[in-house]
């Protein structure tokens, strides 16, 4: 986020829409050069594939055996089993589900508040930019986990959905500013200046002939806040400030480290690592694929 | 300086306006509650057999405010009430104040974030200076990726690793209290290291959490600065290179502090992980003891002087920077 704010203004050449017919071409071409990209591609599109259809491969009460509580890594558990004698490898599965449509819907929120008042700011100025700009200043000092805990204890976070609009209204400040920033400097630029003595409407200025520039903050934000809230709800769930209704990875944290004692027994460990690993590779996954999505975003960094 | 002094003003007066605000949030989510708490323990007391004036005597002492007042009038008393510093008490340690427990949770995890912050601070602007220099050398690249690598894990991942490591594996650090209880508090050699040796991992993991911000926003920084022209100039003008490393320090550290306002609330919402995670005493425990007891005045206040914490951290870095700056000056 705060690398975002630092880099240069993109140039006026901005890239094609999302819907033209060689962005998907140019895509794969920005990606397939380093193979760290495609395998960040294939991290995550690995774990979506988990999130959609990964709560279809087991049945909706995952199976117990009391014989093999704690068992360790073998075929039939290959990441070992909890203390049920759950699959850890089946609860990190159908787990996914919550942790990444949680996450997807606060990316979504995060980038629709924060364009939306990055950009009235910036264009505006005045009194809309004032008042935004008070209360964005607001959204960023307060301690946003300590409210999202505070929050926790009237808000029902069971639905993911519920879950990844507080974590998008508590975090869309830092891309309102970086976007309100950029909108200033291109406010005064030749070819906003030629819309507006074109007499085009402010929305077709604004979406139409400033969004565009500012696609790879957006871009980069989305992923960003898609990795940030994630580690803010497996968060929540692993101080156990929330309810378990649903089970997901941060649920499995918390049981390992405060109930299972995983922390000093070795038998439990891999029941606490299962988690950890899938949080690493995801994690690995949006950080090589971010540097594809720089470059096709960035029209800069972009090879004529 | 007058200017200076203008802004200082002018940020403390919304300080004090934001930490109403949140004072208010709290009050109403408090009122909002299924089941709302202070209706329910009063009602609760006037089972146990207690009188209504006893009992509406016991819960406004509790809460700081009457449950059968009209809203605003509850209100109204919340807020004088917060302003005499009157939190009310809490209920999962009987009849204490709530200021008094907040207050003395707080030393605990504003010395650890402090310490943290500007050990991670000096390092990572260090390091960012390096790696900024020797961007295309092998030691540059492996400062950055450290940088990065560091920036990507979260806190508590961060936290449970160390505790693993460094408590469970090599069982050479403890954790738990501040300090050896069978020792006596005081400026004694035997205690202070038990002091330190406790605070030794979570500092670490807040300093680790924060080292790789600064790093990577400290490289990007120093390489705008130094494809500047006035550094160009000043190597043209054969200025010598101590002065010139001085100018490029006090112009790439500037941006620096825009991104402390960021890092203060996160640093302060780590304090809940981290010292779950080493069972440490600060604010971070207080609050999640308190959501677990459904100890709601004690909630507010964790949650209160959390808030007041970073507030006043960010009008400090705010001052700083406006001494720093001399744009603002004029």
């Amino acid at each position: 986020m705060s690398l975002a704010a630092t880099t240069e203004a993109p140039s006026k050449n901005s890239p094609g829409p999302a819907g033209h017919p060689s962005f998907l071409k140019n895509a794969w071409r920005v990606i397939a050069k380093k193979p760290g990209r495609l395998l960040g591609l294939a991290i995550i599109v690995l774990f979506t594939l988990m999130a959609i259809f990964g709560p279809y491969l087991y049945p909706r009460q995952l199976p117990i055996n009391p014989n093999a509580i704690y068992a360790p890594i073998s075929w039939h558990y290959p990441l070992g089993t909890d203390f049920e004698g759950t699959s850890n490898l089946a609860l990190i599965v159908t787990g996914a589900r919550y942790v990444l449509f949680a996450a997807a819907m606060a990316a979504v929120f995060t980038v629709v508040f924060g364009t939306a008042l990055g950009l009235i700011s910036g264009y505006y100025l005045g009194w809309p930019d004032s008042v935004i700009m008070r209360v964005t200043d607001f959204i960023l000092t307060i301690p946003g986990f300590p409210l999202l805990v505070v929050l926790s204890t009237i808000w029902n976070f069971g639905q993911p959905m519920a879950m990844g609009f507080v974590l998008g209204i508590t975090g869309w400040g830092g891309l309102a500013r970086a976007v309100r920033s950029q909108t200033l400097s291109l406010r005064e630029r030749g070819f906003i200046e030629a819309a507006r003595t074109l007499g085009l409407s402010p929305f077709h200025i604004l979406f139409k002939e400033i969004l565009p520039n500012v696609g790879s903050y957006i871009a980069m934000n989305l992923l960003l806040a898609v990795t940030g809230s994630i580690y803010a709800e497996v968060g929540l769930f692993f101080l156990g400030v929330v309810p378990f209704q649903v089970n997901n990875w941060g649920v499995m944290l918390n049981l390992a480290v405060f109930s299972a004692g995983a922390m000093s027994s070795t038998q439990a460990l891999p029941y606490l690592l299962s988690p950890l690993l899938a949080l690493l590779i995801l994690t690995l996954g949006v950080v090589l694929f971010l540097d594809a999505v720089d470059e096709m975003f960035n029209p800069r960094l972009k090879e004529a | 300086m007058k200017n200076i002094l203008v802004r200082l003003a002018k940020r403390i007066f919304a300080g004090i306006i934001m930490v109403l605000v949140m004072a208010s949030f709290t009050f109403f989510l408090v009122r909002m509650m299924p089941g709302n708490p202070v209706s329910a323990k009063y009602n609760e007391l006037i089972m146990r057999g207690m009188t209504p004036v006893q009992a509406m005597d016991e819960v406004r002492v509790m809460y700081g405010f009457i449950p059968h007042q009209p809203l605003w009038q509850q209100y109204l008393h919340y807020l004088v009430q917060i302003l005499h510093l009157n939190l009310g008490t809490s209920i999962s340690y009987e009849g204490v104040p709530v200021l008094h427990i907040i207050l003395d949770a707080a030393p605990w995890t504003i010395i650890l974030v402090t310490t943290g912050l500007i050990a991670s601070f000096i390092v990572g602007v260090l390091a960012g200076v390096i790696a900024a220099v020797k961007r295309s050398s092998p030691t540059g690249n492996a400062i950055t990726l450290s940088g990065s690598i560091m920036h990507g894990i979260p806190q508590f991942v961060m936290g449970l690793f160390l505790a693993y490591v460094f408590t469970t594996l090599w069982a050479i650090l403890p954790f738990g209290a501040p300090y050896n209880a069978a020792l006596t508090p005081g400026f004694n050699g035997p205690f202070i290291s038990s002091l330190v040796r406790h605070a030794i991992l979570p500092v670490a993991t807040y300093a680790l959490s924060s080292y790789g911000g600064w790093l990577l926003t400290m490289k990007s920084s120093v390489i705008t600065v130094l494809g500047d022209d006035f550094i160009l100039a000043s190597e043209v003008r054969g200025i010598k290179a101590k002065t010139r490393v001085r100018y490029i320090a006090h112009n790439a550290i500037l941006p620096l502090f825009t991104i402390f306002a960021l890092s203060i609330g996160f640093m302060f919402g780590g304090s809940l992980f981290i010292e779950d995670i080493f069972d440490y005493p600060g604010l971070g425990n207080l609050l999640l003891h308190a959501i677990d007891a459904r100890d709601y005045p004690l909630m507010s206040g964790a949650f209160l002087l959390i808030t007041v914490a970073v507030i006043v951290a960010n009008i400090f870095a705010d001052f700083l920077y406006s001494v720093v700056d001399p744009r603002i000056r004029r």
